[in-house]
């Protein structure tokens, strides 16, 4: 875009690399609004405090009386206008600086709300992120009371099972005990019932007559001895 | 007496130098630029002036007619302050010569004109005939409407003019009434230089009056045209 043309650097002073010094805020004392207060300071020590006021009346009184400044319409003019402007700063000077001042204290207020608020919004998001790690803190008690009661729950469950377990087994071997007893005793009864029927088959009819007749002697002597003890 | 009345209308020169292009661009020192956040109150009161009376004139033009906001403020901050810095003694206001006030109203004027007749032709045209008006009439009603719309530069121009150029002439010779009265009589000098007094405030108050007026008209003027 420059067409080829060699360009020649402008800026040949070193850049500043600082931000500006910051500008005085008030300026300078001034006497009547236009002379510095250094220029009173420069003739003090040769001719004391009056001696700007009478260097001021003395040459406004030599241009008048040589009439190097004529007095002119225009002169009527100028005392209306300064005289109007004098009135009219020395009443509403400081009321008019106050109102700018406020303004810029607006601009100010501003912004420092936009910062107080973007601080606080800050503040209040670390406050709930305490608050919420604290929550995460108590936590596990909630989850501790879970954990016993489902173990609770699982072993009431388990022992629930055992119990019913050992209730099936001995139900099975209470079976097999009975069946067994029963076999048992059925053939108990059986092989009495044979023994005696056997037994019964066994004794003739000899034997029997026999078997009587020495029960009734041994019935004899029982009672002979029986009738003998009752006398000791 | 005749040559003195007129003399503060002479354009300055300084041993044939003409000052008068100092004097024009001089205003523009009183109004420094801000460079930072918040400004000294000097920078802080023009800001805080300038839109005051942007929100105020700006209002109501749509957005082609904002484009032109940055003329019209700089127009009435340029007439405004040229106009009260001539109320200081022996000062010369730019303002007063009828030149550099067609130079400021012609070419607005005509910019305004311009664009209403490119963009919105039918109802530029249209506002050479007022609605309503009875069918005789209506030929000479257009001619008397073209003879408006061509004086609209001229009055913007020579209003201007007349009204600083009235205002200093006549501080000037009731000034030099102030004068003469004094040897003759010092009452009728005091009530001369109360007049006198209450004239500079009228003045001060036509100074910015007359600024406003410029800029509310061509503003007026741009808002019929888009």
């Amino acid at each position: 875009h420059h067409g080829g043309r060699a360009t020649r650097i402008f800026h040949t002073g070193q850049p500043r690399l600082a931000p500006l010094p910051p500008l005085p805020e008030y300026g300078g004392k001034v006497h009547l609004g236009l002379i510095p207060e250094e220029f009173f300071q420069f003739l003090y020590p040769k001719t004391g405090v009056t001696g700007p006021y009478m260097l001021g009346i003395g040459l406004i009184l030599y241009f008048l009386s040589k009439e190097l400044y004529v007095i002119t319409p225009e002169t009527f003019s100028t005392i209306s206008i300064v005289g109007l402007l004098v009135y009219v700063i020395k009443k509403y000077g400081t009321s008019i600086g106050e109102f700018i001042d406020n303004l810029n204290e607006q601009i100010i207020a501003q912004l420092e709300e936009v910062k107080k608020a973007s601080i606080k919004q800050i503040q209040d998001e670390i406050e709930l992120e305490k608050a919420q790690q604290a929550q995460v803190q108590k936590c596990h008690y909630l989850s501790d009371v879970q954990r016993n009661s489902i173990a609770m729950a699982l072993e009431v469950i388990y022992q629930e099972r055992l119990h019913k377990v050992y209730k099936e087994v001995k139900n099975h071997l209470d079976y097999h005990i009975s069946v067994q007893n029963m076999m048992h005793r059925k053939e108990q009864e059986h092989m009495i019932i044979w023994v005696e029927k056997h037994v019964v088959q066994s004794i003739s009819a000899q034997q029997e007559k026999e078997m009587i007749a020495k029960c009734i002697a041994d019935l004899q002597l029982l009672e002979k001895k029986a009738q003998a003890q009752p006398v000791m | 007496m005749n040559e003195n009345l007129f003399a503060s209308f002479i354009t300055p020169t300084l041993m044939g130098l003409p000052i008068i292009i100092l004097i024009i661009a001089f205003p523009n020192i009183l109004f420094p630029s801000p460079n930072r956040l918040i400004n000294n109150r000097l920078v802080s009161f023009q800001q805080w002036l300038i839109q005051l009376v942007l929100k105020q004139m700006m209002t109501m033009h749509n957005l082609k007619g904002r484009t032109w906001s940055l003329m019209l403020i700089s127009l009435i901050m340029f007439i405004g302050s040229t106009n009260l810095l001539g109320l200081l003694p022996h000062s010369f206001t730019p303002t007063t010569q009828l030149s550099m006030n067609l130079g400021m109203a012609i070419p607005l004027w005509a910019g305004a004109v311009i664009t209403g007749f490119r963009h919105k032709t039918k109802a530029s045209l249209a506002h050479f005939l007022p609605q309503g008006t009875p069918i005789p009439l209506i030929p000479m009603l257009v001619i008397i409407e073209t003879i408006s719309l061509f004086i609209q530069p001229m009055a913007l121009a020579v209003r201007l003019t007349a009204n600083i150029t009235a205002g200093h002439l006549l501080m000037h010779l009731i000034g030099g009434a102030t004068l003469v009265l004094t040897s003759i009589s010092t009452p009728t000098a005091m009530i001369t230089f109360i007049i006198l007094v209450l004239l500079t405030v009228l003045e001060f108050a036509v100074a910015l009056i007359q600024a406003y007026v410029f800029t509310l008209l061509v503003s007026l003027y741009l808002h019929d045209n888009t």
